[in-house]
């Protein structure tokens, strides 16, 4: 595992839970409505796809194409699922985040 | 807005499409962002989300089209753009003095062309600032025999047009050419109106900023003594009180009510200060063959030039089969106001000054093309290897034309400000005086027009010499390169081409000469060459007796006889006399004569010959020689003997055997003998040099037109004041205008031909400047590539000499070919030349030969440097330079 480790940052986090969170709904839109609405951050559409892109290059993501749909201009949506490698580097971040969480609440939480 | 809502807009969607290019996500980009086009214009308006995605789409693009798409496929347009041009920079900031060279030479060349673009189009396109001027029309009548020319307008015509074509072309006026004598609270001044019609101030579109114009009641004679004032005179003469509207003031020696003050700046046509109606005498009918008015208009609301030109010509041809008398043949055409109003003068002067500033950008970027092909050769072996590495062709000429570009671009905001100098120069030569007879001079300056020009221009340039290095490079021979020394990485194309462009640079530089040296001989032939008088030490000035107070021909005679006494009288004064045109004044005055004895001409076939009414002394003061006879004396008044001088051409012309004096002619109703010939003189530098003329006694035949010369022993403008003063004891009233020395009327005569000389002569320059360095550049190339081959000649046994010689050879067979083909391209655009000098230069073979051997000479001096370094060459140096 060592050997394919893969370091995720926040903004991929986000994105990468994102995609879990809206299931089979999960193409850019939607994404990028979650992230202001939950995260309060507004992302340029741009940095979105390249974002999505580099998740998919990386191995984190993998997306089909829908069917064409006539509001787009007769051009298909693109679903995107978390892979199973994905899924692992969610895991191991989350590991990383609450072992360096560990003893720290009482400083931390507002008393 | 599309009617479909639905739709995001359409070129924005398609711009985004393209922008995103070969991006893996393209095709869903393209489709969220309509999606949420739709969501937006749900939530906000069609017209927010319009904008909303336009908005989104630049982004998006634009962050595609620079930033990201590297990172996944390599080399976007865009991207690589700012590659090369950033590459091309720091290449050349690696070569300051070349990167200088090319920058200067191509500035000049298009800063060149800039400024005769400017001129062209301040004075030909549009010299009027008037609101909306592009409506405004010039109406001219047109006959068979003028053919292109403007001829003016008989009043009845333009009484007929004017009434026939209202509501296709409005507000028609006439204009008729007024000099003014004002006498106010100042001393006496003579300044430039016009009578026109009540129609003028609204057909140029500017109303008065003071009072009125002129509306249809002033036309009527004995209803017409009102007056608009130019804003300049008001404030001058009148210290602009406004109060003076409704005053009266006197011009020509009467009353006219002040009604209107224009506003600052105007003045049309020419500088014209004065306006006052043009009015028709109802009881007598005007005249339909004198032609004397110009006539413009402004097309009706809706109309077009198209329109109004045929409406016109039905209207001319109706008043030409109902006057065949008066109007057989003729018709009218419509012009703009800016073409109607232009010289047609300055068309050909123009066409050549351009043709010769593109000659010289084209020379500049000959040699420009020559430097980066040189640049090419030393690189020839880097590119050589990046082609055998697998760069494309395309890509190593795309580098070259980006570089060219970039030179360009560099070169532009210098080239704008030579523009700018230059017209400056113009402007600032030109002495006031001429400036008011040319419309738009004073708008002369770098505006967005001309900026618009440059940047064409260095497109231009930049295709030009940035074509032939980069399609060397895409013919480059990857293997011979590799194989060879690296200095000899060029093959025998490019020599060609380096040959070919100095045989061009050459060829276009002669014609550019033979041109600059016929205008400067010409200027200097007609400034500074024989008058057939003495010019020297002579102070000239004009009046105008108005009809007012000068009524009689009595009245004239005796005002002239008493200035030339007071002239006469004033210390350093050694002589003064009158005649009613002076040689070199504007204008001109003639006459249609029989000769006594000689067979009788049909009466519009007879002779013309110019006339002149000279005071006694006259030919003394302007010291014309007298060949024969006797000269005028005070013994020739009124009523004695009517007798004339004739002029040498004038005696040659009509009695060719020599007996001229004693011979009668009959000018107008009188007969008038010859008792003396005269030498011819220059009148006008553009008309035949030797005009026939007769003279006439002033007191015999006196005219209301009066210019004075006055000889002096010292120099005459030093005098200027006391010789007004002088006028002034005669009538105090009587303005004198035009105080200037015979010298400065001479330069004002040939003002444009000294333009002309002046651009034409810095233009030749440039052309030879830059092609002798072109020459050398080459030369010095040529030897340089060839320092073994030299070092084998010498090894071998050749001698200095021999080596000096085989290079001269090769210079002056590249100039021969060049000046062979300008030769031939200067007789050419002979007629051209001339036609453009107004006819004071002929081009014969001469010039053009004499500039060929001139040439030749230079050039084959610019190459004696490179050739004495060939015969230096040090043998063993050169088979070792490996």
């Amino acid at each position: 595992m060592t050997g394919s480790e893969i370091y995720l940052g926040e903004l991929e986090q986000q994105l990468l839970l994102i995609v879990l969170r809206l299931g089979d709904g999960a193409y850019a839109n939607p994404i990028r409505d979650m992230l202001e609405s939950a995260a309060g951050r507004e992302l340029a559409r741009g940095a979105l796809y390249t974002a999505l892109e580099r998740l998919e290059v990386k191995g984190c993501l993998r997306s089909i194409l829908g069917d064409p749909l006539p509001e787009r201009g007769g051009r298909p949506r693109r679903y995107f699922t978390v892979t199973p490698a994905g899924l692992r580097a969610l895991r191991q971040s989350r590991r990383v985040w609450l072992g360096l969480w560990k003893g720290l609440e009482s400083k931390l939480e507002p008393s | 807005m599309t009617a479909d809502h639905s739709h995001p807009p359409q070129l924005a969607e398609r711009l985004l499409t393209h922008a995103l290019g070969a991006a893996v996500y393209r095709d869903d980009i393209v489709g969220d962002l309509r999606e949420a086009y739709r969501a937006v214009a749900g939530r906000r308006s069609v017209h927010y989300a319009r904008w909303w995605y336009r908005a989104q789409a630049l982004r998006l693009g634009a962050r595609y089209a620079v930033h990201l798409r590297p990172h996944f496929e390599r080399g976007h347009t865009m991207d690589r753009l700012a590659m090369d041009v950033r590459y091309a920079l720091r290449s050349l900031a690696k070569r300051p003095l070349m990167t200088l060279t090319v920058v200067v030479t191509v500035a000049l060349g298009i800063g060149a062309n800039a400024a005769v673009f400017g001129m062209i189009d301040a004075l030909v396109v549009r010299p009027y600032g008037f609101p909306d001027v592009d409506r405004a029309v010039l109406l001219a009548e047109t006959s068979p025999k003028s053919g292109a020319r403007r001829e003016t307008v008989s009043p009845a015509n333009f009484l007929d047009w004017r009434r026939e074509a209202a509501g296709v072309i409005d507000h028609m006026a006439a204009m008729r050419w007024w000099d003014v004598n004002l006498v106010g609270r100042d001393q006496p001044e003579r300044t430039l109106g016009f009578f026109v019609s009540p129609g003028f101030f609204t057909a140029v579109g500017v109303q008065a900023a003071l009072g009125r114009g002129f509306v249809a009641a002033d036309e009527i004679r004995g209803q017409d003594r009102v007056v608009v004032l130019s804003d300049g005179l008001w404030r001058r003469r009148f210290g602009g009180d406004p109060a003076i509207v409704g005053q009266s003031i006197l011009v020509d020696g009467a009353p006219r009510l002040v009604v209107g003050i224009m506003p600052r700046g105007f003045g049309f046509p020419m500088t014209a200060e004065v306006w006052a109606p043009l009015s028709f005498d109802a009881a007598a009918p005007p005249t339909r063959t004198g032609r004397s008015m110009t006539v413009i208009g402004r097309l009706a609301p809706g109309r077009t030039l198209e329109e109004a030109q045929a409406t016109m010509s039905v209207i001319g041809g109706r008043l030409a089969r109902d006057y065949p008398v008066a109007n057989r043949d003729r018709g009218v055409r419509v012009y703009t106001l800016g073409q109607g109003m232009t010289d047609a003068a300055l068309v050909p002067i123009f066409s050549m000054w351009q043709a010769a500033a593109i000659f010289v950008l084209l020379i500049a970027c000959a040699n420009v093309a020559n430097l980066l092909l040189a640049r090419g050769a030393e690189r020839g072996r880097e590119i050589a290897i990046r082609l055998a590495l697998g760069s494309s062709r395309g890509r190593v000429v795309r580098e070259s034309l980006i570089e060219s570009s970039v030179l360009a671009t560099l070169s532009i905001p210098l080239s704008i400000v030579c523009a700018w100098v230059f017209l400056r120069v113009m402007r600032v030569f030109m002495p006031a005086r001429i400036v008011r007879f040319i419309a738009g001079w004073e708008h002369m300056t770098v505006d967005g027009r001309l900026l618009a020009a440059t940047l064409a221009l260095g497109v231009f340039a930049a295709i030009v010499f940035g074509l032939l290095p980069a399609l060397q490079f895409a013919r480059g021979d990857v293997s011979g390169a590799l194989k060879s020394d690296g200095r000899t990485g060029v093959g025998p194309g490019r020599q060609r081409t380096r040959r070919a462009l100095v045989v061009a640079e050459i060829a276009l530089a002669l014609p550019l000469l033979v041109a600059a040296t016929l205008s400067v001989q010409g200027v200097a032939r007609s400034l500074i060459g024989w008058q057939g008088y003495d010019p020297d030490g002579v102070l000239a000035m004009k009046t105008v007796l108005p009809a007012g107070r000068y009524a009689t021909p009595d009245t004239w005679r005796r005002f002239t006889q008493s200035a030339i006494e007071q002239l006469a009288a004033v210390p350093g004064v050694s002589g003064a006399a009158a005649a009613n045109v002076l040689p070199s004044s504007d204008s001109n005055a003639g006459r249609t004569i029989e000769i006594a004895g000689q067979p009788q001409a049909d009466a519009s076939q007879r002779p013309a010959v110019d006339y002149r009414v000279v005071s006694a002394n006259y030919f003394e003061v302007m010291r014309v020689p007298l060949l024969a006879g006797r000269g005028f004396s005070d013994a020739d008044r009124e009523g004695a003997d009517a007798i004339g001088i004739v002029s040498a051409s004038m005696a040659k012309k009509f009695w060719p055997h020599g007996d001229a004096v004693g011979g009668s002619v009959k000018v107008g109703n009188e007969w008038v003998r010859i008792v003396g010939t005269c030498a011819d003189l220059v009148h006008d530098v553009f008309d035949a040099v030797n005009a026939p003329t007769l003279y006439r006694p002033f007191a015999q035949a006196p005219t209301s037109d009066v210019s004075f010369a006055v000889r002096t022993a010292i120099d005459p403008m030093t005098l200027a004041g006391d010789v007004r003063r002088a006028i002034d004891r005669v009538d105090a009233q009587q303005p004198t205008f035009d105080v200037m020395t015979m010298r400065q009327m001479l330069s004002d005569r040939t003002i444009g031909m000294q333009y002309v000389a002046g651009v034409m002569g810095l233009f030749g320059g440039l052309a030879l400047v830059l092609a002798l360095v072109g020459l050398y550049a080459v030369m010095s190339y040529l030897v340089a590539q060839r320092v073994r081959e030299i070092g084998v000649r010498i090894a071998l046994g050749a001698t200095p000499a021999d080596v000096t010689r085989l290079t001269i050879a090769q210079a002056a067979r590249l100039t021969a070919i060049g000046l062979a083909i300008g030769f031939v391209v200067a007789l050419a655009l002979g007629r051209f030349i001339e036609a453009a000098l107004l006819g004071t230069a002929t081009a014969d073979v001469k010039v053009p030969i004499l500039l060929a051997l001139t040439l030749a000479v230079t050039a084959l001096a610019s190459s004696y440097l490179p050739a004495r370094r060939a015969a230096a060459v040090d043998p063993m140096v050169a088979l070792r330079s490996d």
